[in-house]
């Protein structure tokens, strides 16, 4: 119980905290102090500091909003275009269908961070074409998943009934089959906010996130491993960061599921 | 059956020749790049061009003062214009076997010359009218001008003629004179190269990332590694048992440029502010491990022609603030600069520093990281405000008008900030056809005084060179240029 839950809310909470207010606390994750620089993890800084004498937890504070702005939007983006082409596709079918899931077949055929990485290397680094980026690339799982939800719910009596009563498309699909369908596109959405997180460090310690000096996960990773030898505190604290937001995310969406897969018992579903 | 004798004895002819391998005495240098090519006459990146001092000879080489000094030749000025040089007797044999002769002085010099030919270095030699030979041993050089530096242009190896005038590729199989003779270079980051006068062999390894070398010259992988390493990482190594670090004062010349056209790094007071913001003692005391020298001018001090008297620009913040103000700046109206550098991470972590001390004075900096080529390719084209490069390996006084006389805005030149000085220009002019050392150093001293008072440049530091090596490698000699002619004369001691 508390591993499945508290533990992981607990950590999302603080990550979304920290993205939300940390820019309101009295941090200075850009200010330069050469005295300390490298300086190992003590009373004073207590993640110690950066090349730059930086102070790694201000940065690491500032870089969860980073990677919590790429994350809420890419699930925003990638979810409302997945699910909006994989509605029409699956209620419309025939050659659309065809059609749009041979779109989905090539996306999928591409590795996505390899994608990613290309279009964010075309669009050039910053956090809008990071997210654009992974979003190119998210899309189609939403889409695949959307679309065989519909395929399966679309014969169902209500849908028929729907349609005998001259319900229009656009309000059966909305009120009829997505609501039955959002539970599996929720789990997919939380198994998504894991991956884009990596893929946002990924992508930042390649430098095609954020610039210098603004902080993210990934380009402190980056900027740590030529010190790694002197000052692994610069490369733990940030790895150690994701590591625990992508679990934490990853038990969550697992608990998720679970409780809203139907085949669970009542006692089950109350944890 | 058959099957499986046949296994073991592939095995067993595996395992004798990894057990060659290892037992191999190699020594293994790592290098942060590659060489990329081996044919003197083409070559112009630092690695390549340290690489072919070991595999070709050349008339002059340089001193401790960078005066030039006879290497494979004498020489005698006839006249101005009018040059003799007198190929030793000894040190004359190419690695294939033939003798070097003026022929071939005359081959390589006349290659470069020709226009068809594209070679990088003929803008340098193109005072050269003509070369004659007398005999094997002796070639005349007359020039088109007068410059009494002349000798000190004839740096570049020698390459045997009768292999030039078969188009021998020399780029990846390189043929000199030199103390070193080429092995093999079966791939980019690996070039074998082996010491003529023992048979040692050397291997020359590309590992680019600065922690992956030192840990394997921790592992013994490698033996030793030049440069290229974080300062922080130096005091790393000096406590370890078995690696030895030394450091040798550098000359080459980091430095700050600006746009002259631009209309805010165009006046002086800008670049003044800048000089006087910049706190240098503070880099090169905590960011850079007090592994460099403050510099005032393109040449050290102990350059012959260095001025070691030059005022420099401490930091001095209200001077600054006052200096700005005066050029019609203040906190309603800051100065906003753009400064390019490249994606190197040290130099972006340099600029983050100047940035961060540019914004206590007020001025705004910008900072853009680029590529290498797109850096180099903007500043060539004047397309920036504010850049920070380093001049590596410059050791003769031609550099000032290539970078600094006003008819050598590019592509005529260097003159990349658009730098226009008459007084300058004249002194340029002047010192080019001094012909008593004294007054040609004492000019190029003026000059450098006045380029530190104009401030087309501000000068930052001279970079430390810095040689760490495992502790049974022992003769290393550094260059204040970096070259690895300390190879020649480093011997592994085999531990009992």
């Amino acid at each position: 119980m508390m591993m499945r839950l508290y533990l992981p809310a607990g950590i999302i909470l603080l990550w979304c905290l920290m993205a939300l207010f940390g820019s309101f606390l009295p941090l200075e994750p850009n200010r330069i102090d050469l005295p300390h620089i490298l300086a190992a993890p003590g009373i004073e800084q207590w993640l110690g500091a950066d090349d730059l004498g930086r102070s790694v937890l201000d940065r690491l504070v500032m870089g969860a909003r980073t990677s919590f702005t790429v994350a809420l939007g890419v699930v925003c983006v990638a979810s409302l275009v997945g699910i909006l082409v994989g509605a029409f596709a699956g209620y419309v079918g025939g050659i659309v269908d065809l059609l749009l899931v041979r779109i989905i077949d090539v996306f999928l055929a591409f590795p996505g961070i390899l994608l990613a990485i290309a279009l964010a290397g075309v669009m050039g680094a910053g956090v809008d074409n990071v997210i654009i980026a992974l979003s190119v690339v998210g899309w189609v799982g939403y889409a695949r998943l959307t679309r065989a939800q519909v395929l399966s719910f679309k014969h169902r009596d209500h849908v028929t009934a729907a349609i005998a009563l001259s319900t229009g498309h656009v309000r059966i699909v909305m009120r009829h089959l997505l609501p039955l369908i959002a539970a599996p596109l929720i789990v997919e959405a939380t198994f998504g906010v894991a991956s884009i997180v990596i893929a946002e460090a990924g992508l930042s310690f390649l430098g095609l996130g954020v610039q210098p000096p603004e902080a993210s996960w990934g380009s402190m990773i980056r900027d740590g491993t030529r010190y790694m030898l002197v000052a692994p505190h610069m490369v733990l604290a940030p790895g150690v960061a994701i590591m625990l937001v992508v679990l934490a995310v990853n038990l969550l969406g697992d608990a998720l599921r679970d409780w809203l897969d139907v085949r669970n018992t009542t006692e089950q579903k109350s944890w | 059956m058959i099957n499986l004798l046949r296994l073991l004895v592939l095995c067993g002819v595996t395992l004798l020749v990894a057990c060659e391998q290892a037992s191999e005495d190699v020594i293994r240098m790592g290098l942060a790049n590659a060489p990329v090519n081996l044919d003197p006459r083409f070559t112009t990146d630092a690695t390549s061009t340290r690489i072919n001092r070991l595999l070709y000879c050349r008339l002059v080489d340089f001193d401790s003062a960078n005066r030039p000094v006879p290497a494979l030749a004498q020489w005698q000025q006839l006249s101005p214009i009018h040059y003799r040089f007198i190929l030793n007797r000894e040190g004359r044999k190419f690695h294939h076997g033939a003798q070097l002769t003026a022929r071939d002085v005359k081959a390589t010099y006349d290659f470069i010359l020709d226009p068809d030919s594209a070679s990088p270095h003929r803008t340098a030699l193109n005072m050269i009218d003509r070369i004659e030979i007398q005999g094997d041993e002796q070639i005349d050089f007359f020039l088109t001008r007068v410059d009494p530096l002349f000798p000190a242009y004839l740096v570049i190896g020698i390459l045997p003629a009768d292999l030039m005038s078969k188009k021998h590729p020399f780029r990846d199989q390189p043929v000199g004179s030199g103390f070193f003779q080429f092995i093999a270079w079966p791939e980019e980051g690996r070039l074998r190269l082996k010491r003529r006068r023992d048979g040692q062999l050397f291997e020359f390894l590309k590992v680019s990332e600065a922690t992956v070398r030192i840990l394997k010259l921790l592992r013994g992988e490698v033996d030793l590694i030049q440069n290229d390493l974080p300062p922080e990482l130096l005091a790393y190594l000096k406590q370890k048992e078995r690696v030895q670090v030394e450091q040798t004062a550098g000359s080459n010349f980091s430095y700050l440029g600006f746009n002259l056209q631009d209309v805010d790094t165009g006046q002086l007071a800008v670049r003044q502010a800048v000089a006087y913001a910049i706190d240098r003692e503070a880099i090169i005391h905590y960011v850079m491990q007090d592994a460099a020298q403050q510099a005032q001018a393109i040449f050290p001090p102990s350059h012959w022609a260095g001025a070691g008297d030059l005022p420099p620009y401490d930091r001095d913040l209200k001077k600054a603030r006052v200096l700005l103000h005066a050029a019609g700046y203040d906190e309603q109206h800051p100065l906003r600069l753009v400064y390019k550098t490249s994606s190197d991470p040290f130099r972006v972590r340099l600029a983050t520093v100047i940035q961060s001390q540019l914004a206590e004075v007020g001025i705004e900096v910008d900072l853009r990281s680029y590529d290498w080529a797109t850096v180099y390719g903007d500043i060539k084209a004047g397309r920036f405000q504010m850049y920070s490069l380093a001049w590596v390996g410059v050791k003769t006084p031609d550099i000032f008008r290539y970078i600094f006389h006003s008819d050598s805005v590019p592509p005529n030149g260097a003159n990349r900030g658009r730098f226009k000085d008459a007084e300058v220009d004249r002194l340029i002019e002047q010192a080019e056809v001094a012909m008593d050392e004294g007054q040609q150093a004492m000019l190029y001293r003026q000059l450098q005084r006045r380029l530190l008072q104009t401030l087309p440049y501000v000068p930052l530091w001279y970079e430390n060179q810095v040689v760490v090596s495992r502790h049974n490698i022992q003769g290393y000699h550094l260059a204040s240029d970096g070259n690895y002619d300390g190879l020649n004369h480093i011997e592994r001691h085999i531990e009992q």
